[in-house]
């Protein structure tokens, strides 16, 4: 009897101390997700009604399903490139060199420094003046070539921005193998070349998997870069803010249905990364 | 001795090592060299045409940045909106970490999961219902409704950070002090405190940077009398006078890079990335 009031009152402590937390949760991500929902299901300006119409005009219109592609495919880009330059910087990385705390450094610099900064430093690097372009015409004498406010320069700063979250994962996924396997590899006899095509790299799949997944994930929501740097090219988070933010009255139910598109995705995306975690992570 | 002739020779010319620093210096330049352009554009004067350098130095558009664009009153913004959205993630993070480390709990990888779930998630998805709501609630362009917006990704950090210093603990030190004669007051301020101070100080280094770089929950709540740092650099951008703007990012960047020394001294850096490993 004791035993089973004590438990009640266990379980109201627990309860009580996780109170704010749920608050905090409902009423900033859980009631505002329910808002755009409504909010997207209705027709344009009014709070009564309901209507799909939102949802199929984004999802027929041409220039709606070139956002979506858009989005994925600069995800999709900088992903990829993000692991052919994540993993060579690893293996460096790993090999402790004199002053790799400081290069070490260096690769999280992208992900403390605010977006936009970036942003900014990238258009002036990259831009027809900076460094990048003289570096072409004044060294290599070669014509100058236009990155900024294009398609690849996108991809490219997103590539800066997001790759540290793959270098990161396969830096921790190369730290955490046991020392043990490569020795037994050389003695084995293989060279450099096959120790890192038949070992290591098989080794360090998941965690390279983990941090391309995060990578994909943080490109795919970018905002503040496209933003500032896209020009033309508007990946949908940054379609929401020009439709709440252009037109006058601002289209609330237009954006919420793009936000709903994008939420159901990125939740999509999640389940994906949590089973190939499960599948591949055992070792963790 | 020949051994060690041997050894300095390789040291000298070692493919692999050359190979490593370019790669690593390459990537340096990458990172770094856009800030490089920054800081030197902030001081440049009459930068035109085919110039690596600038060809003269001035402090004037650090003048401009803080005359027009109002520096100094952002900077305030910021601060006065960070230290809110912390002192609230904290308490926040307290409570809910204390349950998370240290009680039974059923259901707790889920659970904690779920509450991670606002940064796996693009904050502009929320962000829309948030300004919605707090359009209604007049929040909209007061430093607490701004710092509560940034509470929804800040407090998921401090939970996490805190309920793994909470599950840290060891427990034989706790009963060590309980043998040794401490009541539960004295164990909590000797010993407890010292213990977990580290955790909540790197959770409250961890929401400040975010709440300092938040960008798009700022943008969908401020008001002309709540603009920070980050919104002030995107409406600077948008402006395009680049001299002024990196003035301002110079500014504005120099205390995220004092952040990042000392996250690289005192946390592990996986755990910025972190918050996907717990489920």
């Amino acid at each position: 009897m004791l035993r089973s009031q004590s438990l009640t009152t266990e379980a109201v402590v627990t309860g009580t101390l996780l109170l704010p937390a749920a608050a905090a949760f409902l009423g900033l991500f859980c009631y505002p997700m329910f808002l755009t929902l409504v909010l997207s299901l209705r027709p344009e300006g009014t709070d009564a009604g309901w209507t799909l119409s939102h949802y199929v005009a984004f999802l027929t219109d041409p220039d709606g399903r070139a956002v979506v592609l858009l989005t994925f495919g600069l995800a999709l880009a900088a992903t990829v490139l993000s692991v052919m330059l994540s993993v060579p910087v690893a293996l460096a990385l790993r090999r402790k060199m004199p002053g790799h705390r400081a290069f070490r450094v260096v690769v999280l610099v992208p992900l403390v420094v605010p977006g936009l900064i970036g942003a900014l430093g990238l258009l002036i690097f990259w831009g027809p003046r900076g460094w990048f372009n003289l570096l072409l015409t004044q060294v290599l004498l070669l014509r100058p070539l236009v990155v900024t406010y294009t398609l690849p320069g996108l991809i490219l700063f997103y590539v800066w921005l997001y790759f540290p979250y793959t270098c990161v994962t396969t830096l921790a996924a190369l730290e955490g193998l046991d020392p043990a396997i490569e020795e037994a590899a050389e003695v084995a006899g293989a060279g450099r070349w096959q120790l890192l095509r038949h070992v290591l790299l098989p080794l360090i799949t998941p965690g390279i998997l983990a941090g391309s997944v995060l990578t994909f994930m943080a490109a795919f929501g970018a905002f503040s870069v496209p933003l500032v740097a896209g020009g033309n090219y508007r990946p949908l988070a940054v379609e929401i803010y020009k439709q709440i933010s252009v037109p006058i009255p601002p289209h609330w139910s237009g954006a919420s249905a793009i936000a709903v598109v994008m939420g159901v995705v990125q939740v999509g995306f999640l389940a994906l990364y949590m089973r190939a975690v499960r599948r591949f992570g055992g070792r963790r | 001795m020949r051994l060690l002739a041997r050894a300095y020779g390789r040291g000298l010319w070692d493919a692999r090592a050359v190979l490593g620093y370019t790669i690593l210096v390459s990537l340096t330049l990458f990172i770094v060299a856009p800030f490089l352009m920054i800081a030197l554009r902030s001081v440049g004067k009459g930068w035109f045409g085919k110039l690596w350098l600038p060809p003269r130095l001035t402090l004037e558009w650090y003048r401009w940045a803080i005359e027009v664009g109002n520096i100094p009153e952002v900077l305030r913004n910021t601060v006065i909106i960070g230290v809110i959205a912390v002192a609230i993630s904290t308490t926040i993070g307290l409570f809910a970490g204390w349950a998370f480390g240290r009680r039974r709990l059923p259901g707790k990888e889920l659970l904690l999961a779920m509450f991670l779930l606002p940064l796996m998630i693009p904050s502009i998805t929320y962000a829309l219902g948030v300004a919605r709501i707090f359009y209604a609630l007049r929040l909209v362009d007061t430093h607490f409704g701004v710092a509560l917006a940034h509470v929804a990704v800040c407090a998921p950090y401090a939970i996490m950070v805190l309920a793994a210093t909470f599950e840290g603990l060891d427990e034989r030190v706790l009963e060590a002090a309980s043998v040794c004669g401490a009541g539960p007051v004295r164990r909590f301020f000797h010993v407890v405190l010292p213990l977990v101070m580290p955790g909540i100080l790197a959770s409250a280094i961890f929401t400040f940077t975010h709440s300092y770089n938040e960008f798009t929950l700022t943008l969908l709540t401020y008001g002309p009398h709540t603009v920070t740092l980050p919104v002030r650099t995107y409406l600077a951008v948008g402006d395009g006078y680049w001299e002024i703007t990196s003035a301002m990012a110079v500014l504005m960047v120099a205390p995220s890079l004092l952040i990042l020394a000392l996250v690289q001294r005192r946390a592990r850096p996986e755990r910025l990335v972190g918050g996907f490993k717990g489920a």
